[in-house]
């Protein structure tokens, strides 16, 4: 299982540069996640690891050595795609033993091999079956299967659940974690999907435009993010976006906006010596807004409900402030009514800067 | 709800049914049962279906390859058997090299990037725009005088002793099998490749890719994925090219000797200015269609399984 080194990684198509020297670093038995909107380079970036892509420019080094020149076949990888990629005129054992069949393995292992990782996948009864008989959890599972069949040191998932429904798709994400603690192999696997990132990864590498926005574990970009982008992309529902002015009054540093003017705490209030009068970004999760009818001004929100979205424990409310739009997580429970205007509390911990120019956390 | 449109059928359906089976089939049972009939009996015209059915024609037909003496036969001046056989060995021959050749060229042409690949597609097309009339006379010519290997050289003397030839002469490709399989190869491939490349663009590349992963090279990928997943379009191509390479006329008449002669042209030389002998004509155009039938029911067996197993999308 090698370490994988991404060094100034470039692809060009023509003239249109899609990734800008992408700079990564993947320990042993690390399940990395790509993850951004679409186009922003990551499955380009793992097709590449592949070698499935060419490289423009930058190297790719597997355990020290450049692999960039190999053909994917001597690159020792699985590789589970998107469509499955299954062979339609091959039956789920044939399929799953392809690779073993071209390494010419005895005829022996190979049976014992198939049979042992169908038995962990729940795919013994459908060996004999063609693609075209399977389900699609099924036909998902097998795809896995011919991944694990063979021994490959790192495997590269392509978007691998985003053709299931959204129950299977949990239930398949739930299996794989599992099945990523057991094999105990390099994986990289590539989502638009934030929350299948963050369930999964070890390490999360947020992609944007070609280029690499931050990486690290979860909580620490889900709490630290770097920039506004990957403060707004991690997270359901989505961070809200308030443009606010920083203040100081006193001692004390405030982020006014029409509607609010909220108290900033800690290290935060050193930021109005260099960002005083001017325009910040206020970044505030929904989960961190509660409804607390009795918060001081200098906490308190007031928002008017326009929408409430049930959606079990949790409801989800979409509320105005001024001009801007705030979406707000609280308890079902919560008596509310449309149409009020309420007071909510913000935690003035759980409060994001963004400087409005650069977008990058303050 | 069968029987309720059944119901609402028009009689014109029926009738128009009825027509289109009749010019289809109608042909094909005239031959049939004038195979079994007698010069005078065909051509009197009067007798319509009472006649007495005799096997005489297939006898005259295959005289070489009876192994019974025919009382009605004095000489057997009709040579089906080896016609036959020249004409399997062309069209098998000519079918297995078209598809190989079809096949690879048609993959190259989807999926490989490389100078002059657009031209080279319509070329292909635009090669089978001229009809083989026009390419009679000049392959006529060049098989005859310019594909020859002169007698004094080494290669004549060997293929000489191999043939036992009696007569020392230039080889030339014309009146030999590869003479007209290479034509035939030439003529058919154009359509083949046009064919397998729309094919061959339905192999979804990710097929492609999964192999190139699980360790196959170009050629395993080509073989052991591209290849068992366009079999009915092999299979449709196999059978337009078998049937091409079966009914050639025109060409084979040209370049065929008295050894290569194949069952058409035989067919043909049943006609004299005195005499055509429709009774052997007739079962002579029976048995030659025989080989076609089998090959046709086996090959489209290949097309029928092969849509029912079906690529596996999404």
């Amino acid at each position: 299982m090698p370490t994988i080194h991404l060094d100034k990684l470039v692809k060009r198509y023509d003239a249109v540069k899609v990734l800008h020297g992408i700079e990564l670093e993947m320990a042993e038995h690390e399940f990395t996640v790509l993850v951004g909107p679409s186009g922003c380079g990551k499955s380009t970036t793992l097709r590449m690891i592949a070698g499935l892509e060419s490289v423009s420019d930058g190297e790719i080094y597997f355990d020290g050595k450049p692999v960039s020149h190999l053909e994917p076949k001597d690159r020792e990888l699985a590789m589970v795609f998107q469509d499955y990629a299954l062979y339609p005129h091959m039956n789920v054992a044939r399929n799953m033993s392809f690779a073993l069949r071209l390494q010419k393995r005895p005829r022996a292992e190979i049976d014992k091999k198939v049979k042992e990782v169908a038995a962990t996948l729940g795919l013994s009864e459908y060996l004999h079956r063609k693609p075209a008989e399977l389900s699609g959890g099924q036909r998902q599972r097998v795809a896995m299967g011919r991944a694990l069949t063979r021994d490959a040191g790192t495997f590269l998932f392509d978007e691998p659940l985003s053709n299931l429904d959204a129950k299977l798709r949990g239930q398949m994400r739930a299996e794989l974690a599992l099945m990523s603690q057991r094999v105990q192999k390099n994986m990289i696997y590539v989502t638009h999907d934030q929350i299948e990132a963050m369930t999964l990864a070890d390490r999360i590498v947020v992609m944007h435009s070609g280029v690499i926005q931050q990486q690290g574990r979860p909580e620490e970009l889900f709490k630290k993010p770097v920039n506004k982008f990957v403060a707004g992309f991690l997270g359901t529902p989505p961070m809200n976006f308030l443009d606010a002015t920083l203040e100081a009054r006193g001692d004390e540093v405030f982020a006014v906006a029409e509607g609010f003017a909220l108290r900033l705490e800690g290290e935060k209030t050193a930021l109005s010596n260099s960002a005083s009068n001017r325009g910040v970004t206020l970044g505030v999760r929904p989960s961190d807004i509660e409804y607390a009818p009795a918060a001081p001004a200098d906490r308190a929100l007031q928002l008017n409900v326009l929408v409430s979205e049930y959606v079990g424990a949790q409801s989800v409310l979409l509320c105005q402030s001024g001009s801007n739009k705030v979406t707000v997580e609280v308890k079902s429970e919560t008596p509310l009514a449309l149409g009020q205007t309420l007071t909510f509390a913000v935690d003035p911990n759980r409060i994001h800067l963004f400087d409005r120019k650069s977008e990058a956390a303050l | 709800m069968a029987d309720a449109n059944r119901e609402k059928q028009n009689p014109t359906f029926y009738a128009l049914m009825f027509a289109l089976v009749f010019m289809s089939i109608g042909p094909v049972a005239l031959m049939f049962i004038n195979s079994f009939k007698l010069d005078v009996d065909i051509i009197s015209g009067t007798s319509g279906l009472l006649f007495m059915p005799t096997i005489q024609n297939y006898e005259t037909a295959l005289c070489d390859v009876l192994p019974y003496e025919i009382d009605h036969l004095d000489y057997c001046s009709l040579k089906f058997g080896g016609a036959f056989i020249n004409s399997l060995i062309i069209a098998i021959i000519s079918t297995i090299l078209t598809l190989i050749i079809g096949c690879m060229a048609a993959y190259a042409l989807v999926r490989f990037r490389f100078m002059g690949r657009d031209t080279a597609s319509l070329t292909t097309l635009l090669v089978r725009m001229v009809p083989p009339a026009v390419l009679l006379v000049p392959v006529f010519g060049l098989w005859n005088n310019e594909f020859c290997i002169d007698k004094a050289t080494w290669v004549a003397e060997w293929l000489h002793d191999i043939m036992d030839s009696r007569r020392r002469r230039d080889i030339c490709l014309a009146g030999t099998h590869s003479g007209i399989i290479l034509v035939y190869v030439a003529m058919n491939l154009p359509f083949v490749i046009w064919i397998l490349q729309s094919f061959i663009v339905q192999v979804p590349r990710s097929l492609e890719e999964a192999a190139r992963v699980d360790g196959a090279g170009p050629f395993g990928v080509f073989f052991r994925i591209v290849l068992p997943l366009i079999k009915p379009g092999l299979a449709a191509a196999a059978i337009f090219t078998f049937r091409i390479a079966w009914n050639e006329y025109l060409l084979a008449s040209a370049l065929s000797d008295r050894d290569t002669k194949t069952v058409p042209i035989l067919i043909v030389n049943n006609m004299s200015e005195f005499n055509v002998e429709w009774g052997v004509i007739m079962a002579t155009g029976m048995l030659l269609a025989i080989p076609p039938i089998i090959f046709t029911l086996i090959a489209s067996r290949q097309i029928i399984t092969g849509m029912t197993a079906g690529a596996v999308k999404g």
